[in-house]
Parts: structure tokens; C-alpha cells; sequence
């Protein structure tokens, strides 16, 4: 060994070695519980982060106040978009994609098994533009519909599956469609189409069942470059709010940001707890390098009355601080990989960002603030021993 | 100025012999502790010279003051009133850092219990002092060549102080306390904790020494060990009595 002071560290250690190996577990301990919880916190947030992010293009525009409409002859209030305010949103957009939706909830009946759920309305050849079907076919018209994943499974809904959609009151026919495909899943959106536990259906099939032709719950722009986002955002403001707020126009990257917040503050609060066990490692450590120092008068003594400099008996006792904050901290960190990755899967169920530098950092950090602990707490013993009086530690049994 | 010729510059140099003034110089020196039960005076006014390539004895009885005398010439202490002069230097002026630094070069201090440091082989006991002053391992071989001269071979340089004998770990202590080529050797009491034969090598080692021009200075209660020295100083009641 180059150095001796380390080189005594080392052998201290080893003379120690089941209390220096104890002391390093409380080390190893903090070391797993910052690195996996903050593996786990990443991974939910980029797990969450990718699921929006696959439709954080979308603005999303929905009415913001009451009108009086006429349907069917009667006057009555709605909160709805008009064919005059699409074509403004429309010509608004230019270029991209404009989706409108017709959206309700209700009942439905599969045989005689009754649910609910959300059902849309859409224009048959709008659904290809954002949702994907992994089973079956989209719906061309008629009475064709789709199902979410989600809905599908829960109401054992195949291809081919006849849904009647409504209350069911005595005498009454329910209309019904008939499954031509099922979505793949989407998990969470951020395009207010939470089409996993919905069943699509045409618009007219919508139209003719609910009424409501021409007026739309929310109209969906798709922009095809992401950087026109605002941009795109602020020409339908501006066309269609000109006299007072008409509709609400909305995108994903708000509501990122709070679900992103929100996880990251749970992220901290676990975090939060993991260093609560790192605050014990440290008094641990703290402890064990008083002990250290305690067994140690009589050989303190003797290396600062032969002219060992204060500093370098402070270096011998941090070093052996730093050695078992490096044991923990390498243990941890192979621990906390292990363990990350298993918490991970069983609680997230995807492990596909867990190599990701956000969530990997975790390891090293870990193991950084480990070791940073372990020397913090060595320094008050190492400052200790190195200001001891020589005479009176020379003197001690 | 090379790292050696900084450090004997902060140490002291020849300069003392030199300018007349001998190698320590204890002017009117007292040393006294502030008790609990009030103040205790272990020297009282002592002064006195000692030259360099002296043997000089310090006895005295238990509590005459040898201890306190030995701290204050190994620079372990300060003295409470007058003015004690280490290789030309005031020691009272010296930092705590430059006080270690004399202690590490200009003196070599031999143990009653050896304290020879538990973790480290004989080898490595006294090749410590060379670390300590060129802050690098000795590639110079002066460990090995030290710890031969008083009769250490090899594969006896690689055993730890709990395997060596309370003779063989004086030598090593002498060993450790010679490998800075210091101009002060400090005994306390060397002989104290072995056998007569072994006892009477080490003094012939210490009486070697002495003839190769090192100052030796021995505390000891033994009048059969104060034999060797060439001058003995009686301490009483932390007086010297007789010199």
C-alpha cells in the first residue's frame, strides 16, 4: 500500500472486521432503501411521462359555456361546439388533423350482463388517425363498433359481440351494435379519449341514438409538429374566443406537468424515508468510529509524540470511515439494483426505463451519498484523535 | 530550498552549537499544573544545559519531576514559566505544527513499554518515521539498514510487535527513534520492562550511540543503568539537587 495511513486503516478494519462489516450494513440498508425507492419513483414517473407523451400533441378543445339550442324543434340548453365553431377551429388548425368526438356514458348489456361505460362517436375514417385496433377491424359504419381492451375483457367481449346500448325498461328495443374490433391498449391519455374501458361507435349510429347531429363534447386537434403546439393553440384561441371564452382549449403538457409534479413530490417522500435509514447508518458509523478512537488512545499517542501532524491522524480515522462507507456503498449498490429491479417490475409491471440514466443515477448517487454519510460521520471522532493531548493518551491503558 | 534543508530551517539547524548555545538549554523552566486540589508545581525553576554528544541521567524518585522533565524535552510540553531552547529554537515560540515537525526529526524517543505502533511490522514501525518526514515509502533501503544494525534480520522485520519479544521490541523502538538520524535521543526508562542480560544490550546499544556522537538522554530510577552516562542530574520536588 502506498499510503499508510490507509494501509493502517485497512488493518484496523480487518482487526474489527464483524463490528467494521455490522456497521457498514446500516450503510448498505440506506444505500438500497435511497437508490430502489428513487428507482421506483422514476420509473412510475417516465412510465407515466411515456404514456402521455405518446399523445401530448393533441389539443384538446371542449365547450365553456351554456347555449340554447334547438333540437327537434325544442329549445334547449347545451354545452356543446357547433358546426360554425368547428369550421373556426377547423380553418384555425390548418395543416393538422381535427378529430370531432360526441362522448356520453351509459349503460349497456352484454345478453343479460349489465356495465357501463363510455361511449363515443366518431367519424369511422377520423378513429385510424389516433387509436390502433389490435384484433378484428375498424368500423366502417353501420352498427360496427369497437371496444376497449379494458371492456373487453372485463365483459368477455369478442369479435362479432352484440352490445345493446341504453337503459332497459320494459317493452323498450335498446339499439344495439355489433364488435368489429378491439383497440389496442393505451393506458393513461392524455387526449381525453379514454378509450380502454369505451366503446366506439360511429358518429351517425351516435347521432341517430343520442341526437346531438352537428354538436360535439370535444374536438380533438392532432398536431403534426410538436413545436407548433402553442402556436396551434393560440390561432383557435384567438379565432374562436375572440368575443369571450367560447371553449376551453387544453393540452397534455399541463396536466404532465402536474401528474409529474405529483409523482415527483411522492418520489421526495419516499426518498424522504429511505434517508431516514441512512440517518441511522450514520449514527452507527458515528458510533463505530468512536469506539475506534476510544480503543485506539494509547496508539494515537504514540503516533502524534513521534511527530505524526494532526492532519494525518485525521486522514487514518476518515479514511477508515470512507473504507466502510465504500464496503456499504458497493454492497448497496449491487443490493439496490437487485432489488430496484425486482420492486420495479412487481409494482409497475415494466421494466423498460430501469436502465435509463434517470432511474440508474439512483445506483451511484446512492452510493455517493453513502459514503459522503459515512465520512461526515467519522469526522467528529478523527478531529477528536487528532486533538488529543499525546502525554495524557500515552498514558492511557 | 529542498523539501530537507525547509524542514531543518523550521526544525533549528547547527546554527546552535554554532552561536555557542548548547543543544538544549533550560532557562529557569517551571511547569505547573492547575489542579482541583490546587496547583501542583512537578519543576520548579529548573535550569540547565545540556551539549551536544552528552550521556546525561536524569534520576530522581517517584514524583521528583522525571516525567514532566522528559515531556518537556521531547516537546510533548510546554513550560509554564521560563524559556526552554531545543536546537537553538524557543520551543514556547514554535506552532503546534512545528513542534511536531521537531519531534519527528530532531528527537527519537525510546519507551519503557516500547510503544511500538500494534498494526504495523517491525519493518513498517520503523520505516514510519521516514514516512512521516518524506511523505513517500522508503525505496533507500535505511529501514532495513537501521533495523540491522541492531540485529533485526529480515524475515524478523516482517513480524508484529505482539510477536516479538520485550527485547527484540526495544530494539525496534531504538530503531524507530534512530531512522531520522536525530541529534536527541530521549530514554524513558528503556531498561524497565526487561530482563537484566537484555537489559545491559540495550544499553550497550544507547552507549554506541553515544560514542557515534548522539546526545542520549536516559531517565531512569536504576543507578546500575545511569552507569553508562557521563553526567547524572538528581532531581527532587521538581529541583535539580545535583548535577
Amino acid at each position: 500500500m502506498k499510503d499508510i495511513f490507509f494501509d493502517l486503516s485497512v488493518r484496523s478494519v480487518k482487526l474489527n472486521f464483524l463490528r467494521s462489516i455490522l456497521a457498514s450494513v446500516g450503510i448498505v440498508i440506506g444505500v438500497v432503501a435511497i437508490s430502489a425507492m428513487g428507482m421506483l419513483g422514476t420509473n412510475m414517473q417516465l412510465s407515466v411521462k411515456s404514456q402521455l407523451s405518446s399523445d401530448v400533441n393533441t389539443v384538446i378543445i371542449t365547450p365553456d359555456v351554456v347555449k340554447q339550442t334547438s333540437i327537434g324543434g325544442a329549445t334547449i340548453a347545451t354545452t356543446t361546439i357547433d358546426t360554425s365553431e368547428l369550421q373556426d377551429i377547423t380553418s384555425a388548425a390548418g395543416q393538422n388533423t381535427v378529430i370531432p368526438i360526441h362522448r356520453t356514458s351509459s349503460p349497456f348489456y352484454i345478453g343479460s350482463t349489465e356495465g357501463r361505460g363510455s361511449i363515443y362517436g366518431l367519424n369511422p375514417t377520423d378513429i385510424p388517425k389516433f387509436l390502433s385496433v389490435a384484433q378484428g377491424q375498424y368500423t366502417e359504419g353501420g352498427s360496427d363498433a369497437l371496444v376497449g381492451p379494458t371492456i373487453a375483457s372485463n365483459f368477455n367481449m369478442n369479435l362479432g359481440t352484440r352490445i345493446k346500448i341504453g337503459s332497459e325498461s320494459p317493452g323498450a328495443i335498446l339499439p344495439a351494435v355489433r364488435v368489429s374490433g378491439i383497440l389496442a391498449a393505451r393506458g393513461i391519455t392524455s387526449d381525453n379519449v379514454n378509450s380502454d374501458n369505451a366503446i366506439i361507435v360511429p358518429d351517425l349510429w351516435y347521432t341517430n341514438t343520442y341526437g346531438g347531429l352537428n354538436l360535439y363534447d370535444q374536438v380533438n386537434v392532432i398536431v403534426t409538429n410538436i413545436d407548433q403546439l402553442n402556436e396551434t393553440e393560440a390561432a383557435i384561441n384567438a379565432k374562436i374566443n375572440r368575443n369571450g371564452d367560447v371553449v376551453r382549449i387544453t393540452d397534455a403538457t399541463s396536466r404532465l406537468a402536474t401528474i409529474n409534479q405529483t409523482l415527483g413530490t411522492m418520489t421526495s417522500f419516499i426518498l424522504a424515508i429511505g434517508a431516514i435509514s441512512l440517518v441511522v447508518a450514520a449514527v452507527s458509523i458515528f458510533n463505530v468510529m468512536m469506539m475506534s478512537v476510544k480503543e485506539r488512545v494509547q496508539e494515537i499517542g504514540i503516533l502524534l509524540s513521534i511527530g505524526t501532524e494532526k492532519g494525518e491522524v485525521r486522514r487514518m480515522f476518515l479514511y477508515e470511515a470512507f473504507i466502510l462507507g465504500l464496503i456499504g456503498a458497493v454492497v448497496g449498490g449491487i443490493m439496490s439494483t437487485i432489488i430496484g429491479y425486482s420492486v420495479v417490475s412487481a409494482m409497475i409491471g415494466n421494466t423498460s426505463y430501469f436502465f435509463q440514466p434517470a432511474s440508474i443515477m439512483f445506483v451511484p448517487e446512492g452510493m455517493i451519498i453513502g459514503i459522503v454519510v459515512c465520512i461526515a460521520s467519522g469526522l467528529y471522532p478523527a478531529w477528536m484523535a487528532s486533538n488529543m493531548d499525546p502525554i495524557d493518551a500515552l498514558r492511557s491503558e | 530550498m529542498d523539501p530537507i534543508e525547509a524542514e531543518e530551517a523550521m526544525t533549528g539547524s547547527d546554527e546552535s552549537t554554532e552561536s555557542g548555545m548548547p543543544l538544549i538549554r533550560l532557562s529557569d523552566v517551571s511547569k505547573i499544573y492547575h489542579l482541583e486540589s490546587g496547583d501542583f508545581t512537578a519543576l520548579d525553576h529548573v535550569s540547565l544545559d545540556i551539549n551536544e554528544g552528552e550521556f546525561v541521567a536524569i534520576m530522581g524518585p517517584s514524583g521528583s519531576g522525571k516525567s514532566t522533565m522528559m515531556n518537556q524535552l521531547g516537546i510533548l510540553d510546554v513550560p509554564t514559566t521560563g524559556k526552554l531552547y531545543i536546537n537553538g529554537r524557543d520551543v514556547a515560540t514554535l506552532t503546534p505544527l512545528e513542534r511536531t515537525h521537531m519531534r519527528r526529526d530532531v528527537i527519537g524517543y525510546i519507551f519503557q513499554k516500547f510503544y511500538l505502533i500494534p498494526l504495523l511490522t517491525a519493518y513498517e514501525n520503523v520505516e514510519y518515521p521516514l514516512i512521516l518526514r518524506y511523505k513517500k515509502r522508503d525505496d533507500t533501503g535505511k529501514a532495513a539498514a537501521v533495523l540491522k544494525s541492531v540485529g533485526f534480520d529480515e524475515a524478523l522485520s516482517a513480524h508484529r510487535p505482539t510477536q516479538l519479544s520485550g527485547g527484540q521490541q526495544q530494539r525496534v523502538a531504538i530503531a524507530r527513534a534512530l531512522v531520522n538520524e536525530p541529534k536527541i535521543i530521549l530514554c524513558d526508562e528503556p531498561t524497565g520492562n526487561l530482563d537484566s542480560k537484555t537489559g545491559k544490550q540495550i544499553m550497550d546499544i544507547l552507549c554506541r550511540l553515544n560514542g557515534e556522537g548522539k546526545t542520549v538522554i536516559l531517565v531512569t530510577h536504576d543507578p546500575k543503568t545511569a552507569e553508562c552516562a557521563r553526567r547524572t542530574i538528581h532531581l527532587a520536588d521538581g529541583r535539580v539537587v545535583e548535577s
